[in-house]
């Protein structure tokens, strides 16, 4: 052992109850973010029928797959939601480069929590991560469905 | 563990403030909307506790059993393919909607993770494995395969660019 003066004095590690007790508060302290992101979401959900979502596509692929993922990225909830919707607007003739768009960005974006990524997480990281997913969104979209294209 | 510890304060007035405005206009013109729209978000609230927790119990975990310095060995400047390996997985594997992360992504990031595996964990996510035979059955084992193939791609390509802009 080296001596007492060179020994540095180390605080006893937290136990795992101390841990999960600061762990704890600092998820509380963010309850009031995930509560408005939890209602606007609610809001959304009541308010955007599968109608009034394949109204806003005009059958031109290339803009479909924009618009995809904008309203992809607008609408959250269960991914499963966006596979029923999805499959309803693939049987009502939306290209598949559209749904692809819209079920890949229900789940990469989120333009309703959006601030609190920002609040949380930092401005720039927020810009970058969003913007750089948004446009990978469409370039997955375009390459699975060419491909399924091209081998089916 | 840091030093000094922040008193408790709860973050995020502003957000909770905007949400409850919105929902007096939304009731203000469409009582049963409201209704409707809050009965929902009750169901939301719910469903994602489960996943609360387990992001509690996780950060908590992980708190305890690795050091910063480990994480930062594991997932910080210099942990190369396998971290990006890691990232992968864990996006791939974590459930849950992309909001429930964020305090661990915070925690993580103050202990010295880098951003682009932040990234590649957050579009990693896309892949949903429990909801996998579902989108078979929706659109196609040959979408399914292509669309998760094309996702794992696209992570490590916005990791990638994320890590040139961090350098910019």
């Amino acid at each position: 052992m080296a001596g007492p003066e060179k020994e540095k004095r180390k605080l006893p590690k937290p136990s795992f109850p101390q841990i999960l007790k600061k762990t704890s508060l600092a998820f509380l302290a963010m309850i009031p973010m995930l509560v408005s992101i939890i209602g606007l979401v609610g809001l959304l959900q009541v308010t955007v029928s599968p109608e009034r979502l394949s109204s806003v596509f005009s059958g031109n692929a290339l803009t479909d797959t924009l618009v995809g993922t904008l309203s992809g990225a607008v609408a959250q909830g269960n991914p499963v939601v966006s596979y029923l919707l999805g499959g309803e607007l693939l049987a009502q003739g939306i290209s598949l480069y559209a749904v692809s768009a819209f079920i890949l960005s229900w789940v990469t974006l989120g333009f309703i929590h959006l601030p609190v990524e920002a609040e949380v997480l930092g401005f720039r990281f927020t810009l970058y991560r969003n913007v750089s997913a948004f446009f990978i969104t469409m370039l997955v979209a375009v390459l699975s469905s060419f491909t399924v294209q091209a081998l089916t | 563990m840091k030093g000094k510890e922040k008193p408790f304060a709860f973050r995020g007035k502003f957000f909770i403030a905007l949400a409850f405005v919105v929902y007096v206009v939304v009731f203000f013109f469409d009582q049963q909307l409201g209704l409707l729209a809050l009965q929902k978000s009750g169901r939301i609230l719910l469903k994602i506790l489960p996943v609360f927790a387990v992001v509690i119990l996780f950060t908590a975990f992980l708190n305890y059993v690795l050091k910063p310095k480990q994480l930062v060995k594991h997932l910080g400047e210099e942990s190369g393919v396998k971290g990006l390996c890691i990232a992968l997985i864990s996006g791939v594997l974590s459930h849950g909607p992309m909001y429930a992360w964020y305090p661990l992504i915070e925690d993580l990031r103050g202990h010295g993770v880098k951003d682009s595996l932040i990234v590649v964990f957050f579009y990693a996510r896309a892949i949903k494995l429990p909801f996998l035979p579902l989108m078979i059955d929706y659109f196609g084992l040959i979408f399914t395969l292509s669309l998760s193939f094309f996702i794992l791609t696209g992570a490590l390509l916005q990791g990638w660019i994320v890590g040139q802009l961090e350098r910019m």
